[in-house]
């Protein structure tokens, strides 16, 4: 198998925000390399500067310096053309799953009747037909979770952007989900870019884990994710499961926490 | 388990209270109330405790408002009165709400403006009456502008803070998106500040009349506040009451359409499963 071309590449961004005693760097000359149809999660510690990568390809920040390249051309961002789904389901209380299904598609000013055959066939697709008209409030975290991913592969965004998604859900519904997000990617044929706090996830999930060092943010190393298995439950009884969990907690340096 | 025996004798006690909390009950006991505060008032003035010539009486006030029923005087004054509050309060909300959103629009505008819109609403609004009905006569329109100056400043302050603090990250998914920003103040800015102006609705039916019936005492030939004035500058108690009592009742009204008003337009924030915690 030849190695895939690159899609995105993040190239020697740096970011600093004012802070209360001066400037924070945030993240510091950070570069990395997404290929076509890659999955990859960022692991780092706490508040390393994991959002600020994402708003800053999400296009909702400049960085200081840097750039951005798109299959080989220099952008500014990937704004419009990214699916960025965050911890909060930020599902919009006062419309419905149809409505909040439709949110990406009405920006974009597609015919109305296309838009929401298309918007019914996902809901169908992904167990929630029947729900159409139901409000946010009166679904559970699982399945407004679900809606959120929708709403975020109608679009057909080139790169997907997960900050956390399943963070906020308990242990099953997460498991549950992370299949369906595997099989939306197998299906939708997706990148995905993936920033968790779970070691265990990442490594379930992806092909490859970039580890960030703490703020400002440098990647400290790349490993790739040798697992091929069609479910990330499955991909957790893989005899090489454990050694990738063991090596990426070495690389976060949390023996150390530990002990200090 | 020592526990268990006063738990249980607790709950068997709790069990054989009468439940006074359902809504006839309720209603019943209100109307007890409302019928005991009119019989102790009757019985104070009859008995000389209290002088009629002061707070009127309950038998007096019934027998001017069925009068003033009969004649008509009654309905035509508070339509008049009703109609003055209702203009002013959708004339004083749409424009105050339309201009507090725009101010969403520019921040160096809102925070330019800002002093301004708070100087305004420190000043009595009811101080300005005599000035407009200098500039708008003793009719209609000098009413409906009263009530349009106290109920634009609550809407324009109200609706200006929920745009403030619309959720931001609603706002960066739609920007992720590519939404422009017109999208994004209609799809997300908009949306999520109608739940506070509505809120707004219930403060400013209130103040609508305020301006109606203060801009009425000024000077008019028609209205409750006339009747009111009228009535209590010539020491006609019985029919100050009516025409308070008509007003609370308008009042009372309006209230409860604005409560329709609101679960009609915010379906998304009705709810069957929130209840009180019980303490």
């Amino acid at each position: 198998m030849q190695p895939a071309p690159t899609q995105l590449s993040v190239r020697n961004v740096r970011k600093s925000f004012a802070g209360k005693t001066g400037e924070v760097r945030v993240l510091d000359d950070l570069s990395f390399v997404i290929k076509e149809r890659d999955f990859v999660s960022i692991i780092g510690p706490s508040g390393c500067g994991k959002t600020t990568i994402f708003n800053i390809i999400a296009g909702l920040l400049e960085p200081d310096s840097g750039s951005l390249h798109y299959r080989g051309e220099e952008i500014e961002s990937l704004r419009g053309r990214v699916g960025y789904m965050m911890q909060k389901d930020l599902l919009f209380p006062w419309r419905t799953v149809l409505g909040n299904v439709l949110l990406g598609l009405e920006t974009r000013g597609v015919d109305r009747v296309e838009a929401e055959g298309k918007a019914r066939e996902y809901l169908k697709d992904f167990g929630l037909a029947g729900f159409e008209n139901a409000y946010p409030k009166t679904l559970s975290g699982g399945m407004r979770q679900r809606v959120a991913l929708i709403r975020t592969l109608i679009m057909d965004p080139d790169i997907l952007l997960l900050d956390e998604p399943f963070s906020a859900l308990d242990y099953q519904t997460r498991l549950y989900l992370e299949g369906v997000l595997k099989d939306a990617v197998e299906t939708y044929h997706k990148t995905v870019i993936l920033v968790t706090h779970d070691i265990d996830e990442a490594v379930a999930l992806s092909k490859r884990v970039v580890v960030l060092s703490g703020r400002p943010a440098r990647v400290k190393i790349v490993h790739d994710i040798e697992i091929d298995t069609p479910s990330p439950i499955a991909a957790r009884s893989d005899a090489r499961f454990s050694g990738y969990f063991h090596a990426l907690c070495a690389e976060l340096d949390i023996q150390t926490e530990k002990t200090a | 388990m020592p526990g268990a025996a006063p738990l249980a004798k607790r709950k068997a006690r709790r069990r054989r209270s009468f439940n006074f909390d359902t809504p006839l009950r309720r209603a019943m006991l209100q109307a007890l109330a409302v019928l005991l505060f009119f019989a102790l008032w009757e019985i104070g003035v009859r008995m000389g405790w209290i002088s009629a010539f002061l707070v009127g009486s309950p038998a007096g006030i019934f027998s001017f408002a069925a009068k003033m029923i009969a004649s008509g005087e009654l309905l035509s004054d508070t339509w008049y009165t009703l109609f003055e509050a209702i203009l002013g309060f959708v004339i004083g909300t749409i424009f105050g709400s339309l201009l507090g959103l725009a101010l969403w629009y520019s921040v160096f505008v809102a925070r330019l403006v800002e002093p301004f819109i708070v100087a305004i609403n420190s000043v009595p609004k009811i101080a300005l009456a005599p000035i407009v009905v200098l500039w708008f006569g003793t009719g209609l329109v000098s009413k409906v502008a009263l009530s349009v100056s106290l109920t634009a400043i609550v809407a324009l302050i109200a609706a200006y803070q929920a745009a403030k603090d619309a959720d931001v990250d609603l706002q960066s998914l739609l920007i992720s998106m590519g939404a422009d920003k017109h999208q994004v103040f209609f799809k997300a800015v908009v949306p999520s500040t109608l739940p506070s102006i509505i809120a707004t609705f219930r403060i400013n039916i209130g103040f609508g009349l305020v301006g109606a019936v203060v801009g009425e005492f000024i000077s008019s030939q028609r209205g409750l506040g006339h009747l009111i004035y009228t009535a209590s500058s010539l020491y006609d108690l019985d029919t100050v009451w009516v025409g308070l009592f008509t007003l609370m009742i308008t009042g009372f009204v309006l209230y409860y359409v604005i409560d329709i008003i609101e679960r009609t337009l915010l379906p998304w924030k009705q709810s069957n499963t929130a209840h009180q915690v019980q303490v």
